[in-house]
């Protein structure tokens, strides 16, 4: 295969992950903005600040959902940060095409401050907090005091907080976060997720008293007539 | 109404695995083209008809009970037609390189219903033989059935020939038959792949294993999708 093909296949692979900057007026832009109307109003006398965004099972569009979620927060003129809190294989910072040097391992080390860590994107009101270097114990990392801390911070920084942890059914991680953060998005990808596992995902999300806010089913295979029901 | 929504579930399953459902189609009916053209060995069949009287006392008169005994004693004539006392012979005529039971194996004795004359059908590789077969049968038979039974008359009403066309395989019986298996193995191995698949597919999954709000669905990023913009309508509002 020509090597110029494949760098253009990979450009628009990132412009697809970003659909709701690349293409606003697209159908999944749009689907966006609804995850995004019902989260406002999923809870109207609590102010959701801070979103965790987490899966039963490893690729099923974590990463995808959260940014694209931040983005259409950031459309609505709102001042989002998004956190990569998969701090064992982080990805969100492919997804924004930045450096991961510094990031959320470093603060809750507290070896860094969140004006060195956080990264602007092209996007305006858009802020990335890349995982920084991988730690040999996110999770102790994650339990102690200083993600309270944390979170206070970013909270009055931010008007939204998201959260991009790692699928529940792995690691404890995602847990942990979600009992700090005040709602959380269970993406279930369709067609390839046992219901078994997004079972065990929820019992694992309500034994730390997480407030899940509910579904967003990804890969949704719409039907072609079913299409316009959504304009 | 739970009737429709069954049947719209089956046709669902039957769309979603159309693909596969048609490959099994294709792949028997392409086994059953090329068995039935490259494998199997054609088969000619020939025919020749004999009639079979009593021997007539002359004392009696033809009664429906004699033609009730003729009736009866063509399954014997069956019998002895693929007996050895004929097949023997035909083999010892014909020089054959067949031992008995084979050769009474590609020998079918039939009779239409009521009626006193016999088919004898050989089916054989080779379509003369087949012919010489079935001439030899009938003429050994009428040789010999005096010898076995109180019969004398034995008329050939149609001698064998030779028929240019095989009768076997048939070619497209057997597609047929192996289409309909492959389209009823593709639609139970779609059925099966359903009811093993345990994946969470649609909202009402959601509903029924977690009780969970859906705050929204995210369609799989295609390129149609991708390039694929809202009506101007609708974002005119803006």
């Amino acid at each position: 295969m020509p090597l110029r093909k494949k760098e253009k296949s990979n450009k628009t692979k990132i412009g697809r992950k970003l659909i709701a900057n690349a293409n606003p007026k697209s159908i999944i832009s749009e689907q966006f903005r609804t995850i995004r109307t019902n989260i406002e109003f999923s809870m109207p006398e609590q102010d959701i600040k801070t979103i965790l965004v987490t899966s039963s099972i490893p690729g099923e569009g974590k990463t995808t959902n959260a940014a694209n979620l931040g983005i259409v927060f950031a459309q609505e003129g709102k001042k989002v940060l998004i956190i990569d809190a998969d701090m064992r294989r982080p990805t969100l910072h492919h997804t924004f095409e930045i450096m991961n040097i510094v990031g959320l391992s470093n603060l809750l080390a507290r070896r860094s401050n969140l004006q060195n860590a956080v990264q602007l994107t092209t996007i305006k009101n858009l802020h990335v907090l890349p995982s920084g270097p991988i730690p040999p114990n996110p999770s102790e990392l994650l339990s102690s005091r200083n993600l309270d801390d944390f979170i206070n911070e970013v909270k009055n920084e931010y008007e939204i907080v998201i959260f991009d942890a790692p699928p529940l059914l792995s690691v404890t991680d995602a847990q942990i976060v979600a009992n700090k953060c005040d709602g959380t998005l269970l993406v279930v990808n369709t067609g390839t997720v046992e219901k078994s596992e997004v079972v065990k995902a929820k019992a694992n999300l309500e034994a730390v008293h997480a407030k899940i806010l509910g579904v967003v089913l990804n890969n949704y295979k719409l039907g072609k007539k079913k299409g316009y029901y959504y304009y | 109404m739970n009737g429709t929504l069954d049947f719209k579930r089956i046709l669902k399953i039957l769309t979603r695995r159309l693909f596969l459902i048609i490959s099994f189609l294709f792949i028997s009916v392409a086994m059953a083209i090329v068995v039935s053209f490259y494998v199997l060995k054609p088969i000619y069949q020939a025919e020749t008809q004999i009639l079979v009287n009593q021997k007539n006392t002359g004392e009696e008169a033809y009664s429906w009970s004699v033609l009730e005994t003729d009736l009866q004693l063509i399954d014997t004539y069956n019998v002895i037609i693929k007996s050895p006392v004929i097949v023997n012979k035909v083999i010892e005529k014909l020089d054959l390189k067949m031992t008995p039971d084979q050769l009474s194996g590609q020998i079918y004795v039939s009779n239409e219903e009521n009626s006193k004359v016999l088919t004898i059908s050989v089916e054989d590789l080779d379509s003369t033989q087949a012919a010489e077969i079935a001439n030899t049968v009938a003429n050994v038979f009428k040789e010999e059935i005096p010898n076995l039974m109180n019969v004398d008359n034995i008329t050939i009403l149609a001698v064998a020939g030779e028929n240019a066309s095989p009768v076997k395989p048939n070619k497209p019986l057997n597609i047929a038959i192996s289409g309909v298996i492959g389209l009823l193995l593709g639609i139970g191995l779609a059925f099966l792949l359903e009811f093993f698949d345990n994946t969470v597919k649609s909202e009402n999954d959601i509903d029924e294993i977690l009780a969970l709000p859906i705050m929204g669905i995210v369609s799989s990023i295609s390129d149609k999708e991708y390039d694929r913009s809202l009506p101007s309508r609708l974002t005119r509002g803006n």
